[in-house]
């Protein structure tokens, strides 16, 4: 059961082109990856209808967005890498606002969210730090009790104790089975290990979608002192340093003398994958 | 139930899940019927993905030590004597594993461990 099925989904500027094709489970968490520029928040526009698209389609919930947009518009919430309302405004008016037009606006979720991020209510937004901005974007998006959750960057600028709430906020969202997270992220430690699903997305393409742990576990990461010629037969994303060499590996039975194995998490599958050395290869070969 | 889990171990974090609800079940200390956490519970209260805690649970039921009930939830099930032998089996064979590593990093090679081992058995 897929949330979001986005197929060929194409936007293209001038030096940069997004061509699209992935599926979001119902039910899970996905991370969307990728380092700056990658289309990661392009992709999230587009599925925000904040960005047109030149071709390709997109469904939700298995409908397409001509015909059901209100039902659609109601069912998602998105928090996108800047504020989407007037900024000049302060939150009580927002709140009223938001009322308005959400008929299911959680007003009890809300004042309950206010108060555990500690955020005022008589303050411009604009007022606001950059941190406090995202926590009070996270507070509307949940009180808006969409069923599918988009998150662009959710807990960048966001300090470590209120970044831990901001991951427990999106699994007390996981409670109910209907409910879907996408976010996107550089890979913060905290949300690589909720994802249920990671998608990896690089020059405006996506290179891999896959259980988090699957893809873990097909990988080793190997420490060695000198990079033999037998082990360059399985060394993938290579980095060199004063001590030694750390690559990647689908050899899962590697072994031998003086090598530290270990199962890579997502961070570091990522960073070699995409490592400058030449014997690193393309995300295809994932 | 406690569970702590390590991220340095290098142990999959299901494994580690799986390895310490076994250990509680069979010590006796979680009792045969105690309902345990739903998988969203779970994965929310350890901070890890659904499918994560989902893959624990179903390992476990696939071998016998919770059973779940249609829309009551997730139960400790009732441990039969072989099982308990099987799993300890299983941890000594975890043990000897961890000292093999040891003794390849170190340079050790089969035959000295081979002794050791017969040494501490007394043959």
């Amino acid at each position: 059961m897929y949330s979001l099925e986005i197929e060929n989904l194409t936007v293209a500027f001038e030096r940069f082109t997004m061509n699209a094709t992935v599926n979001i489970r119902k039910g899970c968490i996905t991370g969307l990856i990728g380092r700056n520029g990658a289309g990661k928040s392009t992709l999230i526009k587009t599925i925000m209808r904040q960005q047109d698209a030149s071709a390709g389609h997109i469904l939700y919930d298995g409908k397409p967005f001509k015909g059901n947009e209100v039902e659609i518009l109601n069912k998602i919430a998105c928090v996108f890498d800047a504020p989407h309302f007037n900024v000049a405004l302060k939150p009580k008016r927002l709140f009223k606002l938001y009322k308005s037009i959400y008929p299911q606006f959680d007003a009890e979720l809300y004042e309950k969210l206010m108060q555990k991020f500690q955020l005022p209510s008589d303050i411009r937004v604009n007022k606001f730090s950059f941190g406090m901005q995202r926590k009070y974007c996270l507070i509307l998006a949940l009180c808006q009790k969409p069923e599918i959750l988009i998150l662009d960057e959710p807990t960048s600028g966001i300090d470590p104790y209120d970044r831990g709430n901001v991951v427990e906020l999106i699994q007390e969202f996981m409670m109910d089975e209907n409910h879907t997270v996408l976010f996107s992220t550089h890979i913060t430690e905290d949300l690589d290990k909720i994802a249920d699903y990671i998608v990896i997305m690089q020059n405006g393409k996506i290179t891999l979608n896959e259980e988090k742990e699957t893809i873990c576990e097909n990988y080793r990461l190997v420490q060695c002192a000198e990079l033999t010629e037998e082990l360059k037969k399985y060394a993938l994303g290579v980095q060199k340093s004063m001590f030694g060499y750390t690559f990647l590996t689908k050899n899962k039975d590697i072994s031998g003398e003086g090598l530290q194995i270990k199962v890579p998490t997502v961070e570091e599958l990522f960073i070699h994958t995409l490592g400058e050395n030449k014997q690193s290869e393309p995300f295809e070969d994932l | 139930m406690h569970i702590a889990l390590s991220y340095q171990s290098g142990q999959p974090i299901y494994e580690q899940i799986k390895y310490q609800i076994r250990a509680q079940i069979l010590s006796g200390e979680l009792e045969a019927g105690t309902m345990l956490p739903s998988i969203r519970m779970l994965a929310k209260e350890l901070k890890i993905g659904i499918i994560t805690a989902k893959r624990a649970y179903d390992d476990l039921s696939a071998e016998g030590f919770l059973y779940s009930v249609q829309g009551k939830g997730v139960f400790v099930a009732e441990v039969k004597k072989d099982d308990l032998t099987a799993y300890k089996l299983e941890k000594i064979k975890d043990m000897f594993e961890e000292i093999t590593k040891y003794a390849q990093e170190h340079g050790v090679d089969k035959e000295t461990l081979t002794n050791i081992f017969k040494q501490i058995l007394g043959e």
